[in-house]
């Protein structure tokens, strides 16, 4: 795995899109977190309450959660090149089994989530320490697990990225399939569906990771709707990832490359 | 001596089209195993099979005796249709790439760069090479981890006449360090001069393989007149054993003699019915048209 890790990193190092994508989304994150606390409500700014431990890290790997098509669309480019540049079927000629091709880029499905969820944490304290200065120490990491679940949603994201993509094998068809799917199509079926059932959906149940801190007004809104928690969400959102690991193995097993 | 690679029936369908039936062959280890025939015969897929990037409709293969597994494709440097690299890394860059892929030290890289002539240019980018650098950078890669087996599917692509020859001199020295080499092409030429075996495939089908002298050197033509009428000389000539053909054509008789036979035993044997020849000519085909006639067997 390692030396599949640094085999993944010579191609990433001098590869502009790849560091695009990511300032792109570090960015976004910033430009999303400090906008949302600057809104006026009330005549008051929504960052006095936004920005406090330990509320702020719900708050912040929420509103985080609505970027993560960027990174899943990184992952798409990233193995639809593999075939443009046929450096597949050359690594496969060279060694390479087809898990190999999975694993290598799984390694850098996980490597993504970490850097973004470092970034996220580093984010969240600089905010807090920011705007909140009084409040420390002890409260400050409470409630920071929401991080690790916003970890854990970010590789569900880009594995489901990652097998729509050796399905497809063309990056514009890729990236809309997956925009369809995540944004359109599944919704469509929920709506078909009984909650009790829908909860375990891919794009629900990878939602539900991260804790919408509006819920209570939503369902006053909305009527009450069946939700995992996070940490019930975590079982069927790795049980995914594994089956797209999977389907991605089955498709380079069974195709010609 | 024992054989490098063997193929036994592979077969192999897209869709209604068979790419690939039946094809048996084997390449004995030192050789300089040549798979020629026109685009589309099957070549790029024979390879693309036993290099395990196709699936094959049926048959089956064994590199050095065994089934093909991370081990034996270790001693195998191959160059596949193209070159395949990252566009955005340098030469040297995408070697390191291929080096870590095989598990093989860096240390090679800048010897291989220096063999094909890419070393000046170790640090420009893939994307700015023209089509002859790239190929040679595949070359490079394929040679990086010193294989006991080169596949070269059309090496010499896109290189200019003097890339040409470097690359075919390569190949013989590769050659006699006792390395084999199997090298798929469109070019008769370039199998007659580099090839020791070779196999001649048609339409997924193959047409005749052996060492390139026995099949190149087969079915000599000799002209005769003179002597009798034509009639008599073709009449004669049918009842000979060696004569696989004998026709009538522009007032000579064009014969087809067996292999291993030649002018003189045509002569022994009209003289020994009375006839003294007053003309015997020897034509060996040229190259183009018994690779024509090779091909074009059994298509009727």
């Amino acid at each position: 795995m390692t030396s599949l890790f640094r085999i993944e990193l010579r191609k990433l190092l001098t590869y502009s899109t790849f560091w695009i994508l990511l300032a792109l989304q570090c960015s976004l994150l910033f430009i999303f977190f400090y906008a949302r606390g600057h809104v006026q409500v009330n005549g008051q700014m929504a960052g006095a309450t936004l920005y406090q431990f330990p509320k702020l890290w719900m708050h912040l790997t929420y509103v985080s959660s609505f970027l993560n098509l960027i990174p899943a669309i990184l992952i798409i480019i990233l193995v639809t090149d593999e075939y443009t540049f046929r450096t597949l079927r050359q690594q496969v000629i060279d060694g390479f089994s087809r898990a190999n091709l999975v694993q290598g880029k799984y390694a850098v499905v996980l490597l993504v989530a970490v850097l973004l969820s470092l970034y996220l944490l580093l984010l969240g304290l600089g905010f807090g320490l920011y705007f909140s200065p009084s409040s420390g120490g002890g409260s400050m990491f409470t409630e920071a697990q929401s991080i690790l679940y916003y970890l854990v949603q970010l590789v569900g994201y880009m594995s489901m990225a990652m097998l729509v993509a050796f399905l497809l094998r063309k990056t514009g068809l890729a990236i809309l399939a997956f925009m369809a799917y995540s944004l359109i199509i599944e919704r469509l079926i929920q709506w078909q569906m009984p909650d009790s059932i829908d909860k375990y959906f891919p794009m629900k149940a990878m939602g539900a990771l991260v804790q919408n801190p509006h819920k209570e007004l939503e369902q006053m809104v909305l009527g009450a709707s069946d939700f995992l928690t996070p940490l019930q969400a975590t079982v069927p959102v790795v049980l995914y990832v594994s089956l797209f690991c999977f389907l991605s193995y089955q498709i380079l097993r069974m195709r010609d490359l | 001596m024992a054989d490098i690679l063997n193929i036994q029936g592979l077969s192999k369908r897209y869709g209604s089209v068979q790419a690939l039936d039946q094809l048996s062959i084997s390449v004995p280890q030192g050789s300089i195993y040549g798979l020629l025939g026109p685009n589309g015969s099957g070549k790029t897929t024979t390879l693309g099979i036993v290099l395990d990037v196709l699936n094959a409709t049926g048959g089956s293969f064994q590199w050095f005796g065994q089934p093909l597994s991370k081990s034996t494709k270790r001693r195998i440097g191959a160059l596949l249709e193209t070159p395949n690299f990252y566009p955005y890394l340098t030469g040297e860059e995408n070697l390191r790439i291929t080096a870590d892929v095989k598990r093989i030290d860096h240390s090679r890289i800048p010897a291989v760069l220096e063999t094909v002539g890419l070393a000046g240019r170790k640090h420009s980018k893939f994307k700015g090479y023209s089509l002859g650098m790239k190929q040679r950078l595949a070359i490079a890669a394929a040679l990086l981890g010193d294989p006991e087996v080169l596949v070269l599917d059309e090496p010499t692509n896109g290189l200019d006449p003097e890339g040409i020859a470097e690359v075919r001199q390569l190949i013989l020295d590769i050659s006699a360090q006792g390395k084999t080499i199997i090298l798929a092409s469109h070019l008769l030429d370039e199998v007659e001069k580099v090839c020791t075996h070779m196999a001649v495939l048609r339409s997924g089908k193959l047409k005749v393989q052996g060492p390139v002298s026995s099949i190149m050197a087969t079915n000599d033509l000799v002209f005769i007149n003179g002597g009798a009428p034509l009639e008599q000389l073709l009449q004669v000539a049918r009842t000979l054993p060696f004569v696989s053909d004998a026709r009538a054509v522009h007032q000579q008789i064009q014969l087809t003699l067996h292999p291993n036979t030649d002018g003189s035993a045509v002569n022994r044997a009209f003289f020994a019915q009375g006839i003294a020849l007053g003309q015997l000519v020897v034509r060996k085909k040229s190259l183009e048209s018994q690779f024509m006639e090779i091909i074009k067997a059994d298509q009727v």
